[in-house]
Order: C-alpha cells, then structure tokens, then sequence
C-alpha cells in the first residue's frame, strides 16, 4: 500500500507524479473519491509524471467518456458519472478498452463492479479537510504492507 | 444538407426520428452500435427533408474527432463507403470547427458575413475552449478547461441538488427566481494562461454549501418528482425548491457566465475582434445571452437552439470552405478520438 497526505491541488498533482512511478505499463486503475475529491486532479499528475502530456493538458472526460493520452496511446482517461446501466459501458466499448497495452484510469467505476477485472490496481481520494486529501494506492504488484511516501 | 455553404436544406438528429424509441434507454451518442443503426434512416431522411437524392451530392463530410473511437468510425466508415461508391470527394471536419460553423451558417442564411477576426467561445457539456479565428478555416487556441467544462459543471450541481442528469437547462431557467448575489462564489484566478478556465472549484464550492444547508429533505422531494413525472415542468420544480436554493442557482449561474464572460471579452480585446461568436450547447443558455446585452460595444453571434447543440448541419457548413479550397480526405482517413482544432 502506498499513501499520501496532501494539502492542494497542486501536491495532489505531485502524488500523481510520484503514482506514476509505481505504475506498470497496462493495467485498470480503479479512482474513488466523493465529487470534487480531486480524481481528475491526480490524474493530471500521472499523465505529467508520465510525460505524455502536460497536466493543463488533461481536463474531465465525464461527458466525453473517455480521453486518450500518448501517440500510441498509453494512458485512457475514462469517466463512467454519466453512465447508468452495464449495457451502456459496454456499448461505448469500455471491455475493448481493458484489452489494450495501456494504463486505463477509470473514474465513478466502483459502480460496475461486475465489468472490472479482479486484477486491478485501486486509488482512493478520501478528503480529510476542506483542501487536504488521504490518497491510497492499493494493488501494486510490488507492494509491501508499510511503504510510504511523502507525508505521514 | 447544406447548399452552397449558405442554404441549410435539412438537419436531422436521431434522438428526433421515432424510430429511435425502441432503442430503450441507452444514452445514444456513446454507443456505436447505437449509430450503426442509426446512421443510414437519418441520412435517408436528411436526404429526404432537402428533396435530393444521392446523385445530388457534390461531396461528403464526416466529424473525424473528436470525440468516442467507437462512434467517429461508424461515421468514418460510411462516408467513405458513400464517396467510394458515388465517386465523391471526402471531406473530413473536427467537431468544435463544426460549432464555429454554426454560426457561419446561420449569418449566411440571412444574407450576413461574420466579421473578422472573430473570437470563438466554444462552450458545451464537453468543451469550453477560446479561439481566435482571423478568417475562415484559421484556428489559433487562446484558452481552454483545465478541468470540467462549462456545460458539466451545471449538469453535474443539477444532479447533486435533485435534478437529474443532464439537469443544465433546469437551472437556467430557475434561476431568474433567484438572487444572483445571495452566494459569493470565488472567481478562479488561472496561473499560467489567464485565459485559461476551470469550473471544478466552483463545483466543489456548491456541493460545500449544499452539505452546509441541510438540503437532504428537499433533494429528496426534487428526486421524487422526478421519479413521479419524466420530465417536470419549471412550475412544478419550482414548487420543490425553496427560496435559498433558487439563490444558490442564481449565484452559480451568475458565476459561470461571468467567468465565460470575463475572458471572452479579455481576448477579444487582446485581438481586436470585430465580433464574438458563441457556440455549443451552453450557447442555449438564456442567463448568458441576456448576460451579452450588457456589452452593446461587442457583437456576439448566437446560433439558433438547434444548432447550438451537436449537429451534422454545422459539420456540412464546416466543410465548404474546404470543398473550395479542394481540401480533400483520402480513404485512409482516420477517426482521431483526441484531434484537436488548434
């Protein structure tokens, strides 16, 4: 488990940075978090850390659905908030998706627990404070119970 | 169909063919396969609408992006299977250039030219962007979202104050019932880019002020009516929202327009635009219309309702100034889920 405390958007930016780092090539990232928590936020930080595009770069897909960074792509953005059935997920094409060699990020996807891999890696976005965020990586394969970085 | 790039012949969106209800409730744009069987009964009414046939055409357009993979191809796909089999040229268009259009069109139609430079506020569910276009076919990004754009930001405070989703429109026209200084929302201050937007504070603020005000009861009142009638009138919902809350969406509303608002006017100053042209589905929005009328100095250009939001019209309009230059696509055109306009 890996976690970070942060005080603002721009060190949730600086976690997704250091996320980045830890994550393999192609894997489903499932991103939790109440509205507003920062989801996108963070995601700007890995697709930087990445160096695929710059965070000003990265904005919401939740009405798009999803957005692709990388040429050939290696990170989808996708947000699910405006989905309401299985049968719509699978019908933009989320399970072809989870097929490709890329990270896939997926926003409000806890909903549809049954279209996601076992296998996956999970980030929760617990806010703690009006501007503070506890953020959770769960699921890397290199896990070992205590590593921590950055803050408490 | 468009005739000569200043005649609208006919539009046809799917949600309006009645053969569209039996596709149940899935949200139509998102799904390919939803296209695939829509996409030959609405060009055949397109073609219908406008009294043509096929052998009518000079050329095809297809949005090439962005937008979902999955739908673009679809689009792609039959165009080109269109051109190849009528022997005509293809004309690939970006979906915000086809916003931009609109309006074009539009002035055409009533014997007008937009006066150029122009500055471009493209503003939906999906897209807030600034461009400067110093003519036709010329594109120059200037300011975009960060994060949400303006169009989700008043979709998603409908939906966590009991409107359902997408619950933009409602807010719009509850708001003149509300006071728009009751809520001091911050305005965002953008490093970097000052021209640049970002709607996701705004949006956390309300969902703060919500948790602060002990909405829960008529949420859930707003929630059921809903549940009891589809689609609510402005009565009705007015009835379920209390005065505080109609000065929550006034508040909200006045800042979302004056943050569009602020820096459409920052850059048409900075390029000297002789007008303002503001397009996609937050261009419906009656809050910022009204809003424009305070700057007589400016000369903004609305298209009309239907062609404010996603159309293939505007896509037709988009392609004629290429059609003249002879800017043509080829057969390994490909749907680009990331294109960008500039």
């Amino acid at each position: 488990m890996l976690q970070f405390e942060t005080r603002s958007d721009e060190e949730t930016r600086e976690a997704g940075r250091a996320v980045a780092q830890k994550l393999p090539a192609s894997a489903l990232v499932l991103l939790s978090g109440e509205l507003g928590a920062g989801k996108t936020t963070l995601v700007k930080g890995i697709v930087d850390g990445l160096g695929i595009a710059g965070a000003d770069d990265v904005s919401s897909p939740t009405y798009t659905i999803v957005h692709e960074y990388g040429e050939p792509v290696r990170v989808y953005h996708v947000d699910l908030y405006r989905l309401d059935t299985e049968e719509e997920v699978r019908g933009f094409g989320f399970e072809d998706l989870l097929d490709r060699r890329a990270l896939v990020l997926v926003e409000w996807g806890e909903r549809f627990p049954q279209l996601l891999p076992r296998e996956r890696i999970e980030i929760t976005i617990d806010t703690t404070g009006e501007s503070s965020r506890r953020i959770t990586v769960r699921g890397l394969s290199s896990d070992s119970p205590a590593s921590s970085i950055g803050g408490t | 169909m468009v005739d000569d790039g200043q005649r609208l012949l006919s539009s046809v969106v799917a949600s309006q063919l009645d053969t569209h209800s039996k596709y149940g409730g899935v949200v139509p744009e998102l799904a390919s396969r939803e296209h695939l069987r829509a996409i030959v009964p609405v060009v055949r009414q397109a073609l219908q609408d406008a009294a043509t046939t096929f052998e009518d055409l000079d050329a095809v357009a297809v949005t090439s992006g962005p937008g979902l993979v999955g739908s673009l191809l679809v689009g792609v796909t039959y165009a080109k299977a269109l051109c190849f089999a009528g022997s005509l040229p293809l004309i690939a268009v970006n979906h915000v250039e086809g916003h931009i259009h609109a309006v074009i069109l539009e002035e055409r139609q009533q014997s007008r030219d937009v006066a150029f430079p122009a500055l471009a506020l493209v503003v939906s569910g999906g897209h807030t962007h600034l461009f400067e276009v110093p003519a036709i076919g010329s594109y120059r990004l200037l300011g975009k979202t960060r994060d949400d754009a303006a169009g989700e930001a008043y979709d998603k405070v409908a939906k966590l104050l009991g409107f359902g989703y997408p619950g933009g429109p409602v807010l719009d026209r509850l708001a003149p019932s509300g006071d728009p200084r009751a809520v001091k929302f911050t305005l965002a201050r953008m490093k970097g880019n000052e021209l640049d937007f970002s709607f996701s504070g705004l949006k956390t603020a309300v969902l703060r002020w919500v948790e602060g005000h002990n909405l829960a009861d008529e949420i859930a009142q707003r929630r059921e009516l809903q549940r009891a009638h589809p689609a609510p009138s402005i009565e009705q919902w007015l009835i379920a929202t209390p005065q505080a809350t109609r000065d929550l969406i006034a508040s909200f509303q006045r800042t979302v327009i004056e943050e569009l608002l602020r820096r459409a006017l920052a850059s048409a100053d900075e390029i000297g635009a002789e007008s303002i042209i503001v397009s996609g589905g937050v261009a419906c929005n009656a809050g910022l219309r009204a809003a424009t009328n305070r700057y007589p100095g400016y000369r903004f250009l609305f298209p009309s309702f239907s062609l404010s939001t996603d159309n293939a019209a505007m896509i037709a309009a988009a392609a004629f100034p290429k059609l003249e230059r002879g800017e043509f696509a080829g057969f390994d055109l490909r749907a680009q889920a990331n294109l960008v306009l500039a």
